[in-house]
């Protein structure tokens, strides 16, 4: 197993993207509401 | 996931899904198939290698990665696809979900 891999306990690296909609998404504004999937998609365009 | 999304909206779990495709793509294909949930293109990659998302040996993409965050920003759950289509049930993520909302109440 590769020690940098992510691994549960630890907290989740915080991102801001734009979303479909044009939207500012960023992670840790879901703290203290909402678990979160988070999904890494392929690639399937 | 997206079928299913009733089922992590009533447990109060947002999805969010992260790609690598262009913003158009993604446009296009969010609208086409009327997916609920947040979609976020990262044409740049930044995220995937914050994640360290595997790419495919055979660069014909990237593997599948999924995680659940609890509500305290803490992954509560990985998992690394092995394969391009080892990808989590539904099931595997709503019973790691109802976990999190046991414990935070």
């Amino acid at each position: 197993m590769n020690p940098s891999l992510i691994t549960p306990g630890e907290l989740a690296p915080d991102f801001e993207l734009e979303d479909v909609n044009g939207n500012c998404i960023r992670l840790s504004s879901f703290r203290g509401k909402n678990p979160v999937v988070l999904a890494f998609l392929r690639g399937f365009f | 996931m997206r079928d299913h999304y009733p089922e992590f909206a009533i447990r109060g779990a947002e999805i969010v899904a992260v790609g690598t495709d262009s913003v158009s793509s993604f446009q296009e294909y969010w609208k086409r198939e009327k997916i609920p949930y947040i979609g976020l293109p990262d044409p740049e990659k930044n995220v995937p290698r914050l994640y360290k998302q595997e790419v495919n040996l055979f660069k014909l993409g990237r593997m599948p990665l999924n995680c659940v965050v609890d509500i305290n920003g803490r992954i509560r759950y990985v998992h690394f696809g092995s394969s391009m289509a080892d990808i989590p049930d539904n099931e595997t993520f709503l019973h790691v979900i109802d976990q999190i909302n046991a414990s935070s109440n």
